[in-house]
């Protein structure tokens, strides 16, 4: 009793002490740091690269030091919002191309005349650009959604694995086939909304012309229109045809899908060319032999050729608020520099968006139909489609795959928040 | 009467084995997380929950090293510590002053502390955060330290003042005759009669600070706490779960082998404080 | 000096009485509530009215904001996500019966000798001590459509439901998540206040042949209904502003519009959606709404307190 009397007191004590040093903690500061913020630089695959670009940037600029500070990506636009609204933070960001990267051009410096000699080695500055046309953002990478599958199960149907469907009327027939055989067609994970997404962006990368594109952009292409309405039809009736495993909407596209994926449990999967559940990922669990990959065919329309739907994936952006525009531009460049994207490339398996890396060196047979298709793509949909309205299909994809609304509520209800989204 | 009592008992052992199947429950997860960070990322991924037979320890040497969290480790030590004692004597002079002193505006004082209560943290995130940068707490454990006392604070305050309210008034009247002053008061009897609702409140405030996520992330954005070092393992596409695990099984580690020891201190400590006795 | 702001007993209380140096005396109990006090105003309090300020504007976090009245308002009482979080939040508060008689029944049953009561009372506990993160990770992975708990009732014979991926199940599910990871909390604070009821009066009771459910029901509830109280708004205060992590881990918000509280809405319009001032206005009704809730919570607060 009389001890913890002591030990309490001793700890108020303490505790006194401690709130009256608090105004004297003072921080001293090093010649000049630069703050990065990502949610990439913690991963293993892609420590690599980022301790290159360190190093490089330190040794051309003496007395700067470059500091990465990981954010959880569940929180990385929360904290960025919050920074962003105080002014004060990070240097340099990284960010999504598409809607993400554009809806806070407002709070990125313009790059244009910084980044003039890098324009032609590296690709995918649209999805970092403002209306205008200016660019805010240093794409690091090239994104896209390609399927991946599993030759093993095709062949067990009694499918040729190296023949990929060129039409949606083949790929439904090779659904079939596989649903005959007792395997699932396609593996999908729509808990977060993420499966919705990659389909509908897929699947109308080859359907619309490059004025539908467009229109889709400035919000004139409806999700009521015949094509788009197409293809939410096709995302209802692909579940009712039975291409999909039960529990989609509870299943986390990130890793659940790919994962079920890579335990042979369903054929096909919607995956990505970077980052993860890509060639390098399912190489590693499949054999690369054993991996296949292709273009999702259109719902409807196109003109018979399948490009890759392929866009800037994620990018380094300059913040307003940073006190020192030029050496965090210089920063935001290194990070595209060919030494760096090398290791990137190798390290990580992202397809980078420097066109001088030697890839040549690859042996999977996916990785070298992927590095093949870059040269002629097709635009990634859902990176020009509104926040609000991502979030909105999202919630109306689960509900149609729950049958709580019908395809001609559900892009009623989006027509709505398009035209609200895209007033501005 | 013997008939009865034989009946009352047989009834509850038939109870006590739905009680044992949640008790079950409640330790599943533990064993859940250990037999993930067991097992490699490919293990995990083709089998995940069978019971792990070839297990691997490089999980946790992963994450203690990789990962930065011995780091981490040490700054939710000294965050937890430091704003836990913070909040016990902060909470014990307000709820001395508001149950037993006698001033102007008390009740609204009061009231004031009890709204603040009802306040979700996503309500005041961005003024909160502007308010931390203004006053320079940004980036600073004792910024980190003052955040979570101003946020558990008030719960705090309203266990304490309960608490001091039920206390026999003779203990005052007899300081007060001799001419001890408020401070004194305090110190040497508010204290140490304090004491059962001060270890309540030491341990639920040591369970909130150590497992919080959002303040922390905030506030420290350099140093990082474990909580936050662990949800980051999350990363954007939750990769690897034995790795996650792992770090789980570390974050978790200190608490619970807490709660093993002073098992019995907390359960009657909860009792003590939250009791009108 | 001490003399004067010291209440003799709760009654004196009432009115203050003052003597020479009762305003020192005074001053220096305001000493005593201040560093309290400024943590709350500063931190809480202050950036509450700031979060006001903006609901009328079109803050984006990035330009300055725009006076733009009730705009907002207008917006959220015609935006079908809001309506729905409140049809879930209410949902959520309806459970409240469950969160409290749970615990109540097992912590009689504990308080009456169930076998191995000691350990239950220790074990349930233990959920309690993990972070929500820790939590929803691990139910993540029990709860889905090829998880443990679908194995097991499987292998029961029952047929396996989603239970995070259809609308009907997802917001019960996560509810008793969090009920299973809280329940321990209350159940402890019931032992206790059961421990305090006297057993003369409980013999007493037995004498008279009272039958042990109408002794339950008839005596002991009502003699440790402050204590339930107690429970029942710590429990309510908990439901409303501690969820978030639950949520964003175990189903976001999904499927449809079935498992978001406002509390998670208001932190999707502030970071995916960049609206803070749309997101202030929602947190100002949720404010609101709490505030009724409140009024009754600080009086049973206020009293358990005695003041």
């Amino acid at each position: 009793m009389k001890t913890t009397n002591r030990i309490l007191r001793a700890g108020t004590m303490l505790a006194t002490a401690l709130v009256m040093t608090l105004g004297v903690a003072a921080s001293a500061k090093a010649d000049t740091t630069l703050t990065v913020w990502d949610w990439k630089s913690g991963d293993p695959t892609t420590t690599p690269y980022y301790d290159k670009v360190k190093a490089d940037f330190e040794a051309a600029h003496p007395g700067v030091t470059v500091k990465f500070v990981m954010q959880p990506h569940d929180q990385y636009y929360t904290l960025l919002g919050t920074a962003i609204a105080a002014s004060q933070g990070p240097d340099v960001v990284l960010v999504h191309g598409g809607s993400q990267a554009k809806e806070r051009i407002p709070a990125f410096s313009k790059l244009d005349d910084k980044v003039a000699d890098l324009k032609a080695r590296v690709a995918g500055w649209d999805e970092f650009a403002g209306a205008d046309g200016s660019v805010y953002a240093v794409p690091i990478s090239i994104q896209g959604l390609a399927v991946y599958y599993n030759k093993e199960l095709y062949k067990k149907a009694g499918l040729d694995p190296e023949v990929t469907p060129k039409t949606w009327a083949e790929l439904d027939a090779i659904c079939a086939k596989l649903k005959a055989a007792g395997t699932t067609c396609f593996a999908l994970g729509n808990k977060e909304g993420y499966g919705a997404d990659f389909f509908y962006s897929a699947a109308a990368a080859n359907a619309l012309t490059a004025e539908q594109q467009a229109a889709w952009t400035t919000g004139d292409l409806k999700w009521s229109s015949p094509e788009i309405k197409a293809i939410v039809q096709k995302w209802v009736d692909t579940q009712k045809d039975g291409w999909y495993a039960e529990g989609a909407n509870s299943t986390a596209k990130f890793m659940d899908e790919y994962q079920s994926f890579e335990r042979s449990e369903n054929a096909n999967t919607i995956g990505l060319l970077s980052d993860v559940a890509h060639w390098k990922e399912f190489d590693e669990f499949l054999e690369p032999q054993n991996v296949g990959v292709y273009v999702l065919p259109p719902v409807s329309g196109g003109d018979g050729k399948l490009r890759m739907p392929l866009a800037g994936g994620i990018g380094y952006a300059v913040t307003k608020f940073s006190p020192n525009q030029d050496l965090a531009a210089e920063l935001a460049k290194s990070f595209a520099a060919t030494p760096a994207m090398q290791v990137f490339f190798e390290s990580a398996g992202a397809v980078p968006s420097d066109t001088a890396v030697d890839t040549s060196k690859v042996e999977s047979p996916s990785a070298k139909v992927v590095l093949g298709s870059l040269s002629d793509g097709a635009p990634l949909l859902h990176n020009n489609t509104s926040t609000a309205e991502t979030e909105e299909w999202h919630r109306q994809s689960q509900m149609l795959f729950t049958g709580e609304t019908t395809v001609d509520k559900a892009v009623a209800r989006l027509d709505e928040v398009q035209a609200q989204a895209k007033k501005k | 009467m013997a008939e009865v009592q034989t009946r009352e008992k047989r009834i509850l052992r038939i109870l006590s084995i739905p009680m044992a199947l949640l008790a079950l429950s409640a330790i599943y997860p533990v064993f859940f997380a250990i037999n993930a960070a067991l097992k490699t990322r490919k293990g995990y991924v083709l089998d995940r929950f069978g019971i792990t037979t070839d297990p691997t320890f490089a999980n946790f040497s992963q994450a203690w090293n990789q990962s930065r969290l011995s780091e981490y480790f040490y700054n939710s030590v000294v965050v937890t510590v430091g704003a836990v004692l913070v909040l016990l004597v902060v909470a014990s002079m307000a709820g001395f002053a508001l149950a037993i002193l006698r001033f102007r505006g008390r009740k609204i004082i009061f009231i004031t502390i009890l709204v603040s209560l009802m306040i979700p943290v996503q309500v005041v995130l961005v003024p909160f955060y502007r308010t931390m940068i203004g006053l320079n707490l940004i980036d600073s454990r004792p910024g980190l330290i003052i955040a979570y006392t101003a946020f558990f604070l008030p719960f705090s305050v309203y266990l304490m003042t309960a608490f001091y309210a039920r206390l026999p008034r003779e203990l005052f009247e007899a300081a007060q005759i001799d001419g001890a002053n408020l401070l004194k008061v305090w110190w040497h009897i508010m204290l140490p009669m304090g004491k059962p609702a001060l270890v309540t409140l030491g341990i639920l405030n040591t369970l909130y600070c150590w497992n919080d996520v959002l303040i922390s992330l905030l506030v420290l954005q350099d140093q990082r706490t474990l909580m936050v070092g662990i949800a980051a393992l999350r990363g954007e596409y939750t990769t690897n779960v034995p790795l996650l695990a792992a770090g789980i099984c570390l974050a978790a580690a200190p608490i619970v082998i807490l709660y093993v020891i002073f098992q019995r201190q907390i359960v009657n400590g909860i009792a003590v404080g939250a009791v009108k006795g | 000096m001490t003399e004067t702001v010291i209440a003799k007993d709760s009654k004196s209380a009432a009115t203050p009485r003052r003597k020479s140096g009762g305003h020192n005396a005074e001053r220096l109990a305001y000493l005593f509530v201040l560093p309290a006090l400024a943590l709350v105003v500063v931190f809480r309090i202050i950036p509450l009215i700031w979060g006001l300020g903006y609901s009328f504007t079109d803050y984006d976090g990035m330009s300055q904001p725009r006076f733009v009245g009730f705009d907002n308002y207008i917006g959220i009482a015609h935006d079908p996500v809001f309506l729905d979080s409140l049809v879930n939040m209410l949902i959520l508060l309806a459970t409240l019966p469950i969160w409290i008689g749970l615990p109540l029944v097992l912590a009689i049953l504990i308080h009456q000798g169930v076998p191995g009561g000691k350990i239950f009372r220790a074990v349930y506990f233990f959920p309690a001590v993990l972070s929500s993160v820790i939590v929803g990770a691990i139910f993540n992975v029990l709860l889905r459509y090829d998880g443990s708990f679908n194995l097991f009732l499987k292998a029961m014979g029952f047929s396996a439901v989603d239970w995070l991926g259809n609308s009907s199940t997802a917001l019960f599910s996560l509810i008793a998540v969090q009920l299973w990871s809280t329940f321990g909390m209350s159940l402890l604070i019931f032992i206790a206040g059961l421990s305090t009821v006297s057993s003369e009066m409980l013999e007493a009771a037995k004498l008279d042949g009272a039958k042990l459910l109408q002794m339950w029901w008839h005596i002991v509830i009502p003699s440790i209904r402050p204590i339930i109280e107690f429970a029942a708004v710590v429990t309510t205060i908990g439901m409303l502003t501690s969820m978030f992590g639950l949520i964003y881990v175990l189903t976001a918000g999904g499927p449809g519009t079935s498992t978001i509280l406002p509390e998670f809405l208001i932190w999707l319009e502030q970071g995916k959606m960049n609206r803070p001032g749309y997101a202030s206005a929602i947190s100002m009704v949720l404010f609101l709404m709490m505030a009724g809730l409140a009024a009754i919570q600080i009086r049973i607060m206020s009293r358990n307190a005695d003041i």
